[in-house]
């Protein structure tokens, strides 16, 4: 379970990521996180893993307070939650299995590290992990050769690699075209309902959010608007989210 | 550019008015300014350096040319004599480049700024590595040849510390234009500093890497071919020695094997190079 | 499904031999290469005179850092970049027409391949056998330094001017032919603009280096700060070698700062 409690963010420079938020997520949840450019969605998500530090309040994942935590500590928390970013963030020169297998790496020796050498259970794991995405077929192509579909689910074959009960989604579609953004979303799904992790997702298409997710949380200037079932998004609270603005769409891009 | 620079205040743009009554500035010139510095700077160096053109004109073509046209006829007689030295230029380049550019790994991976966050320790790395590249690498050799005794050690040393300045310098800036999602991705999944560069970015820096020490490679045939002349192995003991005795010729043929070598090299790394981009 | 998995990863590239391959190759190179090395260890003289070196670096001669005579820091570091300056101009100057003659689009094939194998040859030489050579001509100081590096600096400088002149956008004269411009005028105005700027850059980019190399050239006393340096290294004066080599670090750091600026003005355009 995630919690937080009055929790601030406020960056360096002065601006405020996060505002008094308050909320608590269940393991097995589809949340999706919707709001304006800037409005603190990303802010939310990376304080989950610490990407971000957090100023005041308390935010607690399984009991284990995460301000707390220290180096060592913090990368074995790091070990459980998964995390996709918007930008895939491969090594495109590399494999897609490479790319894969190096989720392990925090749990290797240091010079199988330095020499790369993964036995051959790591690699099935691998391959298993890329299965369940399913490109297996491309396992041993180069990522620079994949569509951009497809190296967002080599980065969530990476996740599943890592067995994490929790995974965090960065904008994962925003650089998809509307048909491969939908398959991406039925991937996360999948995942979400057949090994019940929790998946949280920043997203910007509100019409993919309330067609994937069962709980919607939507963010304005920091501060948590609304929080409750997809079911129950009216356009009332979609104006109150984006202030009024129109709401963004997968069908308009 | 709204800031008015000194020259600009000292001459004033000139203020054209055209027939219409529409008006406008044109900046004054900085060529006569430019040519008079040039030319300043010119003529003190001649008098620092005692410079004679007339002199050399008048000496050059007929001593230069006999030197020269002895070079051009190698004594190929002297050609077994070459290879032994050859080899240890070669053999002196070769290990100094390998222990340099691994060397330079470590130390350009804390002098990437976008790796290393410490800007002291930052400033500090990047210091050395500036400085190690101010020291003629024939000057290194001197010493470490009165360090190490005369040979082809004291010439691997120098050798290693030029690589290492070089390659640590071109890499550290291939690392800073680098992408650093795949680092980011490895942070977020649990990953240490190292374990986070050396699987997201290494394999990214790796071709380029390769690269710049192959180019090294090149640079350091040439550069331990003059080392000897110091006493530090190679080539350069036979340079210094034909130079001496004036014996022309034979230097001719050193030059030659070097010209061959050199080529050589260049055609082999320009190749792998090719390769690996 | 296991199925599918295995048979994937048994269809995986085999590249492990590849490897073994290579890093037998850079092993055997470096075990080859090692095994000429002759390490003696450190001489017997070598710990004292590291010892001295060490000291001279914490304890350089300050008199001479900043004495005004022909034999102090100061004066040595003006002559090493009246060197550079004058070998950079004269090299820049003799590599104007040596890449016009080099380059294809201006002369045709054969002279311009004939004079590319000169350039090679000049390459070649390493420089401190050219001032070796230029020593029997000039005698040692000074003199030899700039000639030496005028010499060499042709081979590079004109290197980076056949590209500059091979890269020459040749519809400008077109238009210049159109607007009833003679050759000369076509030249000063369609073809040395587009030149100038590069040609300076490549000037002032191999002037950094015959700083460095102006050093180097100290060895044959070729004049400069490198050859005081060379003769304090020799008799094992150390306090005067660390206010040489302290003078030569700031001289080198400075000039690389600068060379960088103006090269990057260059390039942007004022």
């Amino acid at each position: 379970m995630i919690s937080f409690r009055n929790v601030d963010k406020v960056y360096p420079n002065g601006v405020k990521g996060l505002n008094n938020v308050t909320l608590d997520i269940e393991q097995g949840e589809f949340v999706a996180i919707i709001g304006l450019s800037g409005a603190g969605k990303s802010t939310l998500i990376r304080t989950i893993n610490r990407m971000h530090d957090i100023t005041a309040g308390t935010l607690t994942v399984d009991g284990i307070d995460v301000s707390k935590l220290k180096g060592k500590e913090l990368r074995r928390f790091r070990r459980k939650i998964g995390m996709i970013f918007q930008s895939f963030n491969l090594v495109t020169r590399s494999t897609v299995i490479k790319n894969v297998l190096t989720s392990m790496v925090p749990d290797m020796p240091w010079y199988k590290t330095l020499l790369g050498l993964y036995s051959k259970e790591q690699k099935m794991q691998a391959l298993e992990a890329i299965d369940k995405v399913g490109i297996l077929d491309k396992a041993y192509s180069r990522c620079d050769e994949l569509s951009g579909g497809q190296q967002q689910r080599v980065a969530l074959a990476r996740t599943l690699n890592q067995n994490p009960t929790i995974i965090l989604a960065d904008e994962p579609v925003a650089a998809l075209d509307p048909v491969t953004a939908k398959m991406v979303m039925s991937d996360f799904k999948r995942i979400n309902e057949e090994m019940n992790i929790t998946i949280l997702i920043n997203i910007h298409h509100v019409d993919l959010a309330l067609d994937y997710a069962t709980r919607v949380i939507g963010i304005r200037d920091g501060e948590i608007v609304y929080d409750g079932p997809t079911s129950e998004v009216t356009q009332e609270v979609l104006d109150v989210v984006y202030k009024g603005n129109s709401v963004p769409s997968s069908k308009e891009a | 550019m709204n800031k008015v620079s000194l020259f600009d205040k000292l001459f004033k743009p000139e203020l054209i008015t055209l027939d219409n009554g529409h008006t406008v500035y044109r900046k004054r010139s900085r060529m006569p300014l430019i040519l008079l510095i040039i030319f300043i700077v010119i003529f003190a160096s001649i008098q620092l350096t005692g410079f004679n053109l007339i002199l050399i004109i008048e000496r050059a073509p007929k001593q230069l040319g006999a030197i020269l046209g002895k070079i051009f006829q190698p004594n190929m007689d002297f050609l077994p004599n070459v290879f032994g030295p050859l080899i240890d230029t070669i053999k002196m380049s070769l290990l100094g480049t390998i222990i340099g550019c691994i060397l330079a790994l470590p130390i350009s991976i804390i002098s990437s700024s976008n790796i290393n966050k410490n800007r002291i320790s930052l400033s500090v790395v990047r210091f050395l590595l500036g400085l190690v590249r101010t020291l003629p690498t024939i000057i290194i050799a001197t010493m470490a040849a009165l360090i190490f005794g005369l040979g082809t050690f004291a010439g691997t040393v120098a050798i290693t510390i030029f690589t290492f300045g070089v390659v640590g310098k071109m890499l550290f800036e291939s690392i800073e234009t680098i992408d650093m999602g795949p680092f980011e991705a490895m942070e977020s999944l649990g990953a240490n500093k190292f374990e986070a560069f050396w699987s997201a970015l290494m394999p990214q820096i790796l071709p380029t890497y390769l690269s710049h020490c192959l180019y090294c490679f090149e640079m350091n045939i040439r550069a331990a071919s003059i080392l000897g002349y110091v006493g530090a192995g190679g080539l350069g003991l036979l340079i210094n020695e034909r130079i001496g005795w004036r014996d022309y010729n034979s230097l001719g043929t050193v030059l030659l094997t070097l010209f061959v070598a050199v080529v050589i090299v260049d055609f082999l790394s320009t190749y792998f190079r090719k390769k690996l981009g | 499904m296991i199925d599918r998995i295995m048979e994937v990863y048994d269809a995986r590239p085999k590249r492990g031999w590849l490897y073994c391959i290579v890093t037998a190759i850079i092993v055997s190179l470096v075990i080859w290469s090692a095994k000429g090395i002759n390490f003696a260890g450190i001489t017997s003289k070598g710990s004292e005179i590291a010892a001295g070196m060490l000291n001279g670096l914490l304890h350089p001669d300050m008199s001479l850092l900043f004495s005004s005579a022909s034999d102090g820091v100061p004066y040595l570091i003006f002559q090493t970049i009246a060197i550079a300056v004058l070998g950079t101009f004269f090299g820049a100057i003799l590599a104007i027409p040596v890449s016009f003659l080099a380059s294809e689009n201006i002369v045709g094939k054969a002279v311009s391949t004939i004079t590319r194998l000169l350039i090679l040859l000049i390459r070649t030489i390493p420089s401190l056998v050219w001032a070796l050579v230029w020593i029997r001509v000039t005698g040692p100081g000074p003199v030899c330094g700039v000639v030496t590096q005028s010499i060499c600096s042709i081979g590079m400088i004109s290197k980076m001017y056949i590209t500059a002149i091979e890269d020459l956008d040749t519809r400008i004269l077109e238009s210049l032919d159109a607007s009833g411009c003679n050759t000369f005028e076509k030249i000063w105005c369609g073809i040395l603009p587009q030149l100038y700027a590069s040609f300076i850059s490549s000037a002032i980019y191999r002037f950094d280096i015959n700083m460095k190399d102006a050093t180097t050239l100290g060895i044959v006393s070729a004049g400069g700060i490198g050859a005081s340096l060379t003769q304090c290294i020799n008799s094992r004066r150390w306090s005067m070698v660390g206010s040489f080599l302290y003078g030569l670090i700031v001289l080198v750091m400075i000039i690389e700062w600068i060379s960088t600026k103006i090269r990057r003005k260059l390039a942007t355009g004022q």
